[in-house]
């Protein structure tokens, strides 16, 4: 699966969590989930979660960790799906 | 578990481990005489902390407390029906660690001094996940050497006044998962005329404490066990509450 097409499926995930609805809209790679697009902090596991089930991927405690910006997540899901 | 500590990071937990228990009587004393002076009283306290003794006599496994969360000296009042002056002045490594919102006690100098001698490990809620990732393994390490730590599973003072049995910290349940042979107990502490979160009691309260064993297990894989994990020990702590207060009601 090309990095566009898991980008466009994280932020259709996302898209609920989101506070900042500007900073949203002009998302890039650099984003920060939690500083950027203001998603609780509490809220960030169920985001990922929910990645789990829409990639049928597993996820371990440790990758939660380097999950700051939306290329990571990207760069996260295109990982387990290799 | 999580990323390994540095030798300094080491040593400096081992200072600040050591420097609490040389002046606890300083700061034991000091924290009770304020919680009398406030007229607190804890019922229930004597079977917690002897529940507590027992865990700790059973077996020098770890101990992760589990509590619910209503005010910002919850980590005193819990420490206080855990064991009293002499048995904390007799053995300072039954004294619990915990990990307070940094905002909330470790931005002036005298408050992180004294978080500091109090086994605080400050942790920013939503803050740099690298950070954060650190503080779980501050704690792993002092689980791991045989220090009981407390933790508040939903991650926050509860905004309803009530557990939430839906939440729960995922880091708890990694911790509870990462930390060999780690041992739960439940603990729940209410004032009787707590209504919902504060800063603190009101004076002259008395408070209800509890405590339970809890063997969370999960039969999944990856992060899901460690929230399925963190989600039994809050609802094990729900089903404590309504045994206090009654059912929610519906819609609450």
């Amino acid at each position: 699966m090309e990095s566009a097409q898991i980008g466009e499926r994280v932020a259709k995930i996302l898209e609920p969590y989101v506070k900042d609805t500007d900073a949203f809209a002009k998302r890039s790679d650099t984003t920060k989930i939690l500083d950027d697009l203001k998603v609780n902090s509490a809220r960030l596991v169920d985001v990922i979660l929910a990645f789990e089930d829409e990639f049928d991927i597993e996820i371990a405690d440790e990758d939660v960790d380097d999950v700051e910006t939306l290329g990571d997540c990207v760069r996260l899901i295109a990982a387990r799906l290799s | 578990m999580t990323e390994p500590l540095g030798r300094g990071e080491l040593r400096a937990l081992a200072i600040q481990r050591h420097a609490s228990a040389v002046l606890a009587p300083l700061w034991v004393t000091l924290c009770l005489i304020w919680m009398r002076s406030r007229g607190w009283k804890l019922e229930g306290a004597d079977e917690t902390r002897e529940l507590f003794r027992r865990l700790r006599r059973e077996s020098s496994q770890p101990i992760m407390v589990c509590a619910n969360h209503l005010t910002l000296v919850d980590s005193f009042l819990i420490a206080w029906a855990l064991g009293d002056l002499g048995s904390f002045l007799r053995r300072p490594s039954s004294i619990p660690w915990n990990t307070p919102e940094t905002r909330n006690f470790a931005h002036g100098f005298w408050q992180r001094a004294l978080a500091w001698m109090a086994r605080c490990l400050p942790v920013t809620r939503g803050g740099d996940r690298s950070d954060v990732a650190k503080t779980l393994a501050r704690v792993g390490y002092v689980l791991e050497r045989g220090d009981p730590v407390l933790m508040f599973p939903e991650g926050g003072r509860s905004r309803s006044g009530r557990v939430d049995p839906k939440s729960g910290a995922w880091g708890v349940g990694r911790l509870v998962r990462a930390v060999p042979d780690c041992r739960v107990l439940c603990l729940y502490l209410r004032g009787h005329s707590q209504q919902s979160w504060s800063s603190l009691p009101k004076r002259g309260e008395r408070f209800h404490v509890s405590a339970v064993t809890l063997e969370p297990k999960s039969d999944r894989r990856g992060l899901r066990a460690s929230v399925e994990v963190a989600r039994q020990i809050t609802r094990r702590l729900s089903e404590m509450e309504e045994q206090v207060l009654g059912a929610p009601e519906p819609g609450s």
